[in-house]
């Protein structure tokens, strides 16, 4: 269709040309990292020496594991398994509560009206609206004003409050395409609410569920600015970990690491985006 | 008087985005026999819908009550009514096959499983769909669905079965073939239908009683045959076929003949007994009642034809009768003849008998 | 009109049960936290952190340079920093547009299995880690970094190219990763474009250029929009991107938040800086959201 359009062949390779462009310019800086993570020079990481993996080796084993990589060049493995269990307990719970929270907001609001709703609709996704920052430092303020000690518990409640509104949009958008005197049918039918809730609702909306929870999940994992205010001493989470690492200085490890955190992320997203494309 | 399903004084209000208020039900009083095929027959927003989802129980009455056998139904929510809805799009479980769909009320009720096999079995079977269990729902025809969710809802054995437009998406043919299988089904089964639609042919062609509503309110609850032939009032009339309708005044009286004049001075002779000399009345004449060829005593308006519409089987005129109205006729339409005498601009004289025509009541005649 | 019955008032329970979670998590955790905030910016901070709780809407007054006492002058450095985060915020922006615009109708030109597997291609770096793809500019960018030691080894440069540290530098961190932002309210758009109106321009006459000004800006101007309101906010409260590309040599309102609550411990000042980019945000939303609720109210009509 778009060939009658771009009328002249030149114009058309260019277009093409460009796409291409638009794609590298995507992929080269991560590429980058990834090629890095296998060059066993310790100091400059742009000059390429030999391939290794003990930069991976690392992560796991520690410094004396890997080659004669002095341990100023490493983080401990106990160091970051601390943080990755952090981040773990934090996305877990915080996704899974979010998902439960905004799929019951998202099913209210698309089966009832009610006064003030179009109001309330806004309300829901403002927090998805407000920077980062200045939902960090307000609760920050609020955790510290409440008395509240700085932990994993103010990281979760901190993320369950915006994650929320993202399972409630995704789960929303599924909701829309559901028919609901499908419901109707069901209670016609004999089945109380919950019968209804479990046999009727849940199936249909479950990809938008699960894609809701993935999403939260990546977020949850991935996310810099909101845990950087609200993180207590002990509750560093993998992010906070690696920032902590590259303002100390770029050591080759922390390669290896962010390649280990995309591959993560990248699967999840991949599993959430095939879903996605499986529902129609 | 039969005491089954019972509605007093329904009252529904609805608020409108703009803040005002639609009475969809008003004071609507109804009793439904058992083992009846019965219609809510009006145009979109009469308020049958609603009727339907307050007896189904999907919405609740701001007045009045429905009762079932003496018993209130007000108290009961939805899925513990002895009642089951065909939906309009059939609302079938896209994720269940059709044997799990048709299957859903009993595994709901946990029915055991020996006799919900059979019992879907037997349902399936009864709407021409034995073999079709394993399929989902998408892999099936219009028709086939329709059939579906009929299965889905008898297979509980409900009091009563209500139908909400269930064949408004179909097309012609399917229709009309759906239209005898419902009927003969309703027979067999012998349990109240209440069947909504806005189509007045499926109305008066399935029902044993049609209740024509319009603007929250019943017009007239009656046989098909009455509904059509005696009309209570201008909205029946013209909403049920097509009728000429003529308001005049009664002014003179002979035997059961009446003469009313119209405002335009028009005269007609009706036969009635309901009106006395200086009433308001309105006649109410059906275009086949009106004939192009007449015998000694019918009697006569002269006319010429502004367009004759072909519909197949027959030729609708529309006749100038002069005194600024036009009335339609409807013509036999016989391979052969000579259509174009009836063409525009053709004088014709219109025929009919005085016993043929309607007198009703006129609403500001 | 009171609705009294049955299902009315069944209805009404459920309502509430499902509501009400995330009613309570939003009021305490979010509503809340917001108002103290606004509270904070007139308190009087604290001498070792923390507030006074006296009125001073002096917070407000340093925003714009005014001097606090007799020994300080009027020096609008944090207004001239704001100025600079508004410059890179717009500068973001239009990176992001013009990059993703034509990338859009790239994508929707195509078809088929092609067209959703470049398509998840485009969606893929959207769901990777911010430092991640911050980091990997670090990598690209600086004087022993990708970039540099390429330019060197093909003789183009003599000395080691420093391109970190810059405004540019921080440009192209939030251009690359805040382009999926853009790109997608865009192709959203681009992707439902009908395009026979198109076919329709080119035949009564105008040419590329014409249709493209005339017919398709006009139709995709949703998306260009939508997406400019996205990619803007983020942008201009960013703290992470100036502070690893932009080092100490630039400075955005972010860093500036940063440093009020976890160096300087002066939370109402930085309160303050975070009201004024929430006052941004609330117009640019109420602006979109009211452009938003007119043209569905003449779709409906």
């Amino acid at each position: 269709m778009f060939e009658r359009i771009m009328s002249s062949k030149g114009w058309w390779r260019l277009f093409q040309a460009y796409g291409l462009v638009f794609l590298i310019f995507l992929y080269l800086p991560l590429a980058l990292i990834f090629v890095y993570s296998f060059n066993a020079n310790p100091i400059n990481m742009a000059v390429w020496t030999e391939f290794t993996f003990d930069w991976y080796k690392t992560i796991f084993f520690g410094a004396g594991t890997a080659g004669s990589f002095d341990a100023a060049f490493t983080e401990s493995p106990d160091r970051i398994f601390e943080v990755v269990r952090n981040s773990a307990i934090v996305a877990l719970s915080a996704s899974t509560i979010s998902t439960v929270i905004g799929t019951a907001t998202a099913i209210a609001i698309r089966r009832y009206d009610f006064v003030g709703k179009k109001v309330y609709q806004a309300l829901l996704v403002l927090p998805m609206i407000v920077p980062d920052i200045v939902l960090g430092i307000a609760l920050l303020i609020f955790f510290v004003g409440a008395g509240f000690e700085l932990s994993l518990l103010t990281v979760i409640i901190g993320h369950t409050t915006f994650l929320s509104s993202y399972v409630f949009v995704v789960v929303s958008a599924r909701l829309a395409g559901m028919d609901m005197s499908l419901e109707r049918a069901s209670a016609d039918l004999g089945a109380g609410p919950l019968t209804t809730f479990r046999r009727v609702t849940l199936p249909q909306i479950m990809p938008g569920v699960v894609g809701g929870f993935l999403l939260a999940f990546i977020i949850s994992l991935d996310d810099v600015v909101i845990t950087y205010f609200i993180a207590g001493v002990g509750s560093q989470t993998l992010p906070l970990f690696i920032l902590a690492m590259m303002r100390r200085g770029l050591r080759p490890q922390i390669n290896a690491l962010a390649i280990l955190l995309l591959s993560f992320t990248f699967t999840v997203a991949a599993i959430g985006l095939y879903l996605r494309s499986r529902k129609s | 008087m039969d005491g089954f399903l019972q509605i007093r004084s329904a009252t529904k209000m609805y608020r409108t985005p703009e803040g005002g208020s639609i009475r969809a039900l008003d004071d609507v009083t109804l009793h439904i026999r058992s083992n009846e095929f019965i219609s809510l027959l009006g145009p979109s927003g009469c308020g049958k819908t609603t009727l339907l989802k307050c007896i189904a129980g999907f919405e609740d009455l701001d007045h009045g009550d429905i009762t079932l056998t003496g018993q209130s139904l007000t108290r009961i929510p939805a899925h513990r009514r002895p009642f089951n809805t065909v939906f309009q799009n059939y609302a079938l479980f896209p994720h269940l096959t059709v044997e799990r769909n048709v299957a859903y009320g009993l595994d709901v009720a946990h029915v055991e499983r020996k006799e919900r096999t059979r019992r879907v079995g037997e349902a399936l079977e009864q709407v021409g769909l034995a073999g079709f269990g394993a399929r989902m729902p998408n892999q099936l025809s219009g028709g086939q669905q329709q059939r579906v969710a009929v299965a889905r809802s008898l297979v509980l054995k409900p009091k009563v079965l209500l139908l909400d437009e269930p064949l408004s998406a179909l097309d012609r043919k399917m229709r009309e073939s759906m239209q005898i299988e419902l009927k003969s089904l309703q027979h067999s089964v012998g349990i109240t239908f209440i069947f909504v639609t806005h189509d007045q042919e499926e109305a008066l062609s399935m029902s044993d009683r049609v209740a024509v509503l319009a603007s929250g309110k019943v017009q007239q609850l009656a046989s098909p045959k009455e509904i059509y032939d005696e009309p209570q009032n201008e909205f029946v009339a013209n909403f049920v076929g097509t009728s000429n309708i003529f308001k005049g005044k009664v002014i003179a009286k002979e035997g059961r003949t009446l003469t009313l004049k119209t405002a335009n001075g028009r005269e007609l002779a009706v036969a009635s007994d309901r009106f006395g000399v200086g009433d308001d009345a309105c006649a109410v004449l059906r275009p086949e009642h009106l004939k192009l060829s007449g015998e000694a005593r019918d009697r006569a308006i002269k006319g010429t034809v502004t367009q004759s519409v072909f519909v197949g089987s027959e030729m609708h005129l529309h006749v100038d009768v002069g005194l600024g109205r036009t009335a339609v006729v409807r013509h036999r339409h016989n391979k052969g003849s000579t259509e174009a005498a009836y063409g525009p601009g053709a004088d014709v004289t219109l025929y009919y008998t005085p016993e043929a025509a309607h007198v009703i009541e006129c609403k500001g005649a | 009109m009171a609705e009294t019955g049955a299902t009315a008032s069944r209805n009404r329970r459920t309502l509430i049960l499902l509501l009400a979670p995330l009613t309570i998590l939003l009021g305490v955790f979010f509503l809340i936290p917001l108002g103290i905030m606004v509270v904070y910016s007139f308190l009087e901070p604290g001498l070792y952190g923390g507030v006074e709780w006296n009125w001073y809407p002096y917070n407000y007054g340093r925003l714009i340079g005014w001097p606090l006492n007799d020994y300080e002058v009027f020096d609008p450095i944090y207004l001239k920093i704001f100025l600079n985060s508004l410059q890179i915020a717009l500068m973001t922006v239009a990176g992001t547009l013009l990059l993703s615009y034509p990338a859009a109708f790239w994508v929707a030109s195509m078809k088929g299995p092609r067209k959703s597997l470049v398509l998840f291609l485009v969606a893929l770096p959207f769901f990777a880690n911010m430092l991640v793809r911050i980091y990997a500019w670090l990598l690209l960018l600086r004087p022993t970094g990708f970039l540099s030691t390429l330019l060197e080894s093909t003789g183009l440069i003599i000395e080691p190219l420093d391109l970190l540290f810059t405004n540019f530098s921080v440009i192209v961190g939030m251009v690359y990763v805040l382009t999926p932002f853009m790109f997608l309210p865009i192709y959203a758009n681009v992707e439902k474009l009908d395009y026979s109106l198109v076919r329709a321009s080119r035949d009564l006459g105008a040419t590329n250029v014409q249709t493209l000004w005339r017919i398709i800006l006009p139709l995709t101007a949703p998306g260009i929009i939508g997406g400019s309101v996205i990619v803007f906010i983020p942008a201009l409260g960013n703290f992470i991107v100036p502070s690893l590309l932009g080092g100490s040599k630039v400075q955005m309102t972010g860093n500036l938040i940063e440093r009020s609550f976890l160096q300087s411990r002066d939370w109402p000042f930085g309160a303050a800086l975070a009201l004024l980019i929430m006052a941004f945000v609330v117009v640019l939303f109420s602006l979109q959201f009211s452009r938003q609720s007119k043209s569905e109210g003449q779709g409906t009509r």
